[in-house]
């Protein structure tokens, strides 16, 4: 990896990724709550969604996460980049507790940080080959 | 949860493991010399439109739920990830992945249960 430039750098590029997504889901919320009373043409597919410009804040960091995945994806395998992409999984529910007051029991943030260790436990070997290079 | 959630829930994932597998299969052509555009643009549409009914799917659930409630059953998605990508891109699966999943595992029947 000498000589790469560190915003470039795989694992970097995920965590940024990460930020995005739950930029996105932040915002997907938003637009979500403010149609959730309006007609839904097709059931319980959420469509009308898009009605709400939160929902269209949303898709463009989630746009920017899409392409920023793409070129990760031509070099680190895919359940490892998809692991270490889970660390939204901390991400959006502290957002959603710090920006809407959602109620998370300490039992659901110990079920967070267990699924996080699993991550973890599965990203390690990885990213400690990628420092050895 | 009710059987309609955790129905949506596994739907929305499966869409999500298929959309992002086809991804990662085309972006692994995207490497090759010279690059197979007839293969690589019916793979990634295919691709998108998947991750699109991964969307929706999971925009109807925001409309129902608290966020901080299901956004953690998205933690099934490295679990399934690694079994498709070891089924179906043949990458390889260690002793420590199997670990992972099960700390995965864990965690989501603890949030499932608070």
């Amino acid at each position: 990896m000498g000589g790469q430039r560190w915003w470039l750098h795989p694992y970097f590029l995920i965590i940024l990724a990460a930020f995005c997504v739950t930029a996105a889901e932040l915002l997907f919320k938003r637009g979500a709550v403010a149609t959730a009373n309006d007609p839904a043409p097709l059931g319980i597919i959420g469509v009308s969604v898009l009605g709400s410009v939160w929902t269209w804040l949303g898709i463009a960091p989630y746009i920017a996460s899409f392409l920023i995945w793409l070129h990760v994806l031509r070099r680190v395998p895919l359940h490892i980049a998809f692991s270490i992409m889970s660390v939204t999984q901390v991400l959006v529910p502290l957002g959603a507790w710090w920006f809407y007051s959602e109620n998370i029991s300490p039992c659901r943030w110990a079920g967070v940080l267990i699924v996080l260790a699993g991550i973890f436990v599965v990203a390690r070997p990885a990213m400690k080959a990628e420092e050895d290079l | 949860m009710t059987p309609e959630i955790l129905m949506l829930c596994v739907a929305s994932q499966l869409c999500l493991v298929t959309g992002q597998l086809l991804l990662k299969h085309t972006m692994n052509q995207t490497n090759l010399t010279p690059m197979p555009w007839q293969r690589v643009i019916p793979l990634f549409a295919l691709g998108i439109s998947i991750l699109s009914g991964w969307f929706f799917l999971w925009g109807g659930l925001l409309q129902k739920t608290d966020l901080s409630y299901i956004y953690p059953f998205e933690g099934m998605g490295p679990a399934l990830m690694l079994i498709g990508a070891w089924l179906f891109l043949k990458e390889k699966l260690t002793l420590q992945s199997c670990i992972g999943i099960g700390l995965i595992s864990v965690g989501i029947a603890l949030v499932s249960a608070s």
